[in-house]
């Protein structure tokens, strides 16, 4: 299933760039996301409780950053794998100054697999779209509070 | 296909059972159509139900001061047979006729339905057409929220942990005014791929008013207020129709690409607003 779209977060580029490379950000604003943990480089443990509806499911898996080129473009890859299904997540982020804020483009490709995908073919792409979109309604509020703390100070 | 056990608790009072979930930890029960098959698959493994089939007082579809009010665990049926409803608000009826098939139509409730939120149920069209106004209530408070404030996302209504759904109040469908709900049912779930619920209201020979509830096309169900606005300042029916949709990104699955369903929409929304508007002549 392909995904794409753009959402503006309210932070100048390099910093916008800097808190999606940031893990305790990643792991605010991912839906469902109950903490990351450096494997690697740039590669981190997942773990992930998605709770929709009446579905719920602990999944564990990996997030991974990789092609960085700051403060312009990164690939994320998203992996998790638990008992209702797996899902496997790549896409290519793209950053560009939009008047004071950044606008971040994403363009990939979402596999659904197991009992989930099954049963609930018909709603992945609804259900994919929502957590994008809610991802980045979080990682705009995140940006914008983080702003307020560095004027602040 | 066997769910993981549970605990289930059949509260015999409306107190009892706002109690009993007041948490939010335990899975309210208001029919089991889509709660059961996801516990079978054991995609739900809810630790603790409640099931309010056996609350007194949820029960009832009656009209007072030109508001229609249906008690939450009305099912499909009462809703569709309803004589209360068939009078003055045909539009419910007629929806909830066309909801899967009769075995969910008599186990299935409307305020199961209206609280699970499905992307693609067909209530939430003609719900937000007829702009209902939707009851809450929990231990402590009460509330009325918009049908169009209710439905926030796929699966995510306004509902408060706690709350359960009480009634839906919807407004007596005046002589003037027609309504029909055209949906292009999903072959094997019956789901609406995309349903269309239409309003019109005349004033002599103009639409003095005009309501489109759209299902299934994107997250949630939505009011098109473009289309109706062409309706209403002297457009016509194929020039609303062909608007319906404008600006959503419809979903797309291995059924119905977007393309397609934002297609299926215009073409239902054309033969919904013919309907209704023959309707209210």
């Amino acid at each position: 299933m392909k995904v794409s779209g753009s959402y503006v977060v309210p932070v100048p580029q390099e910093r916008a760039y800097a808190l999606l490379q940031d893990p305790a950000i990643l792991t605010k604003c991912m839906p469902g996301c109950e903490g990351l943990d450096l494997i690697g480089e740039n590669e981190y443990a997942m773990r992930m409780k998605m709770v929709l509806a009446s579905v719920s499911g602990l999944f564990a898996g990996k997030v991974k950053i990789s092609e960085a080129n700051p403060p312009a473009s990164f690939r994320l890859i998203v992996e998790g794998n638990g008992k209702i299904g797996f899902m496997k997540g790549e896409g290519l982020l793209t950053l560009s100054p939009s008047g004071d804020g950044t606008n971040v483009q994403y363009e990939g490709d979402v596999h659904v697999g197991g009992t989930i995908a099954n049963v609930g073919q018909r709603l992945l792409d609804t259900t994919a779209r929502m957590l994008i979109k809610r991802f980045f309604e979080k990682l705009a509020s995140e940006a914008g509070q983080s702003e307020r703390r560095l004027a602040a100070d | 296909m066997i769910p993981q056990s549970f605990e289930y608790t059949a509260p015999q009072t409306l107190k009892e059972a706002l109690a009993l979930i007041e948490g939010g930890e335990r899975k309210i029960l208001a029919g089991g159509m889509s709660l059961i098959p996801l516990m079978k698959l054991r995609l739900a493994q809810p630790a603790e139900v409640v099931d309010l089939g056996r609350v007194p007082g949820l029960n009832y579809i009656s009209e007072t001061d030109g508001v229609v009010r249906i008690g939450a665990m009305s099912t499909h049926h009462a809703v569709e047979t309803s004589p209360v409803l068939r009078a003055h608000c045909p539009l419910l009826a007629e929806t909830a006729a066309m909801i899967g098939d009769p075995q969910v139509r008599n186990m299935g409730t409307m305020g199961g339905s209206i609280a699970h939120a499905d992307p693609a149920a067909d209530y939430p069209a003609s719900l937000v057409a007829l702009e209902a106004r939707i009851r809450l209530v929990s231990a402590h408070s009460e509330r009325t929220v918009e049908a169009s404030e209710f439905f926030q996302d796929a699966f995510t209504t306004s509902l408060e942990p706690g709350e359960i759904v009480l009634e839906v109040e919807v407004p007596v469908e005046p002589s003037n005014e027609g309504s029909r709900y055209e949906k292009f049912a999903h072959p094997a779930s019956g789901f609406a791929v995309v349903g269309v619920a239409a309003r019109i209201r005349k004033s002599g020979d103009r639409i003095a008013m005009a309501r489109i509830g759209v299902t299934g096309m994107g997250t949630h169900a939505f009011r098109d207020r473009a289309a109706e606005q062409v309706l209403e300042s002297g457009g016509t029916i194929a020039d609303a129709a062909a608007i319906v949709g404008a600006g959503e990104q419809p979903n797309s699955d291995l059924f119905a690409s977007a393309d397609y369903r934002l297609h299926l929409a215009r073409i239902h929304a054309a033969r919904a607003l013919t309907a209704a508007l023959s309707r209210a002549s």
